[in-house]
């Protein structure tokens, strides 16, 4: 039923990779910026999924480290991967934009560089439980609450400091012929969003079943021998 | 080893306020924009910054799809490793 489930999910995935692009091409160009404002289609729903990859880290984390969940530091785990995964891809389209909308690549400023820090946070917490040997999951888990932390700050940045990035009412004033286009992409990312992460989830399940049998194993060989 | 986690911890907060502190220049910075007027214009191609946009992610996406796939496949080889094992150890007691 799960693989169904899956299978399922991939399709319209597949289908989405085809029909989505077409709604975007359809959509009115954006006066000031012209075609370059496509990239918001695709832009806006990484970050978004930036976002949450970080709670859903944290929040496993928060089980992890209060509770001792296993089921919620393979969660976290997950979910970081993902939110370096979609931070790259927001950290990537945007300056592409800007380059076109602003004439730089980058600006060092309120919005730009609390994402660039979030991202690094969330590199850190890969880093953390790769080589800080046996705490490296209790230090990535604490850095996984400030990653949260930061995720307000990237999304009032643009309304509390004065920035060159649009501000947070785009979306709800967005014109009402991009609106199928831009839900459309968003619920593409977020469908492929939702199949990485089932997909990474079973990885490190399996991952920490494997670990289990191979100590299991081991024990069994060592009282034959 | 707890005393050394907590000090990473403090070490961690202090390091993430130094850099604000360090930020804050370039945070004060970025309110001081002015307005320019009568600029030279450049003229850029957007068509392919917007392929490049869109190829990057779905290039990415893939890749992340190939990766996991590798990392279950691995795992599965690593399970019939343990199957062939625990075959040639005989049955258990």
């Amino acid at each position: 039923m799960r693989s169904l489930g899956f299978v399922v999910a991939a399709t319209v995935t597949a289908v989405g990779f085809l029909f989505v692009p077409a709604l975007i091409l359809g959509a009115p160009l954006e006066p000031v910026m012209g075609f370059v404002q496509k990239i918001f289609y695709f832009h806006v729903p990484c970050a978004t999924m930036l976002f949450l990859s970080t709670f859903v880290c944290a929040g496993g984390s928060v089980a992890y480290l209060f509770k001792g969940s296993e089921a919620g530091d393979r969660v976290a785990a997950s979910a970081a991967e993902l939110a370096v995964l979609f931070g790259l891809c927001t950290l990537v389209t945007g300056p592409l934009w800007g380059r076109k909308a602003w004439g730089v690549w980058w600006q060092w400023d309120a919005r730009l560089t609390s994402s660039l820090l979030l991202e690094l946070i969330m590199i850190a917490y890969l880093l953390a439980r790769r080589y800080a040997g046996p705490a490296g999951r209790r230090l990535a888990a604490a850095l996984a609450l400030f990653a949260a932390i930061d995720v307000p700050l990237v999304y009032k940045s643009v309304d509390i400091w004065r920035t060159v990035h649009p501000r947070t009412t785009v979306v709800p004033t967005l014109d009402p012929r991009m609106r199928p286009a831009f839900w459309s992409a968003f619920a593409l990312i977020l469908l492929v969003w939702s199949l990485l992460f089932a997909l990474r989830l079973r990885l490190e399940k399996a991952r920490a079943e494997l670990a289990e049998l191979q100590l299991e194993t081991e024990d069994l060989l060592e009282a034959a021998s | 080893m707890r005393t050394k986690i907590r000090a990473l911890y403090l070490f961690l907060a202090a390091f993430l306020a130094g850099a604000l502190v360090w930020l804050a220049p370039a945070l004060a910075a970025a309110q001081e924009f002015e307005k320019v007027s009568g600029a030279a214009r450049e003229e850029l191609p957007a068509g392919r910054f917007v392929a490049a946009a869109y190829g990057f992610i779905w290039v990415a996406l893939l890749i992340y799809v190939v990766s996991i796939a590798r990392g279950l496949a691995r795992v599965r080889a690593d399970l019939g490793d343990l199957k062939q094992r625990l075959d040639r150890a005989g049955p258990r007691p």
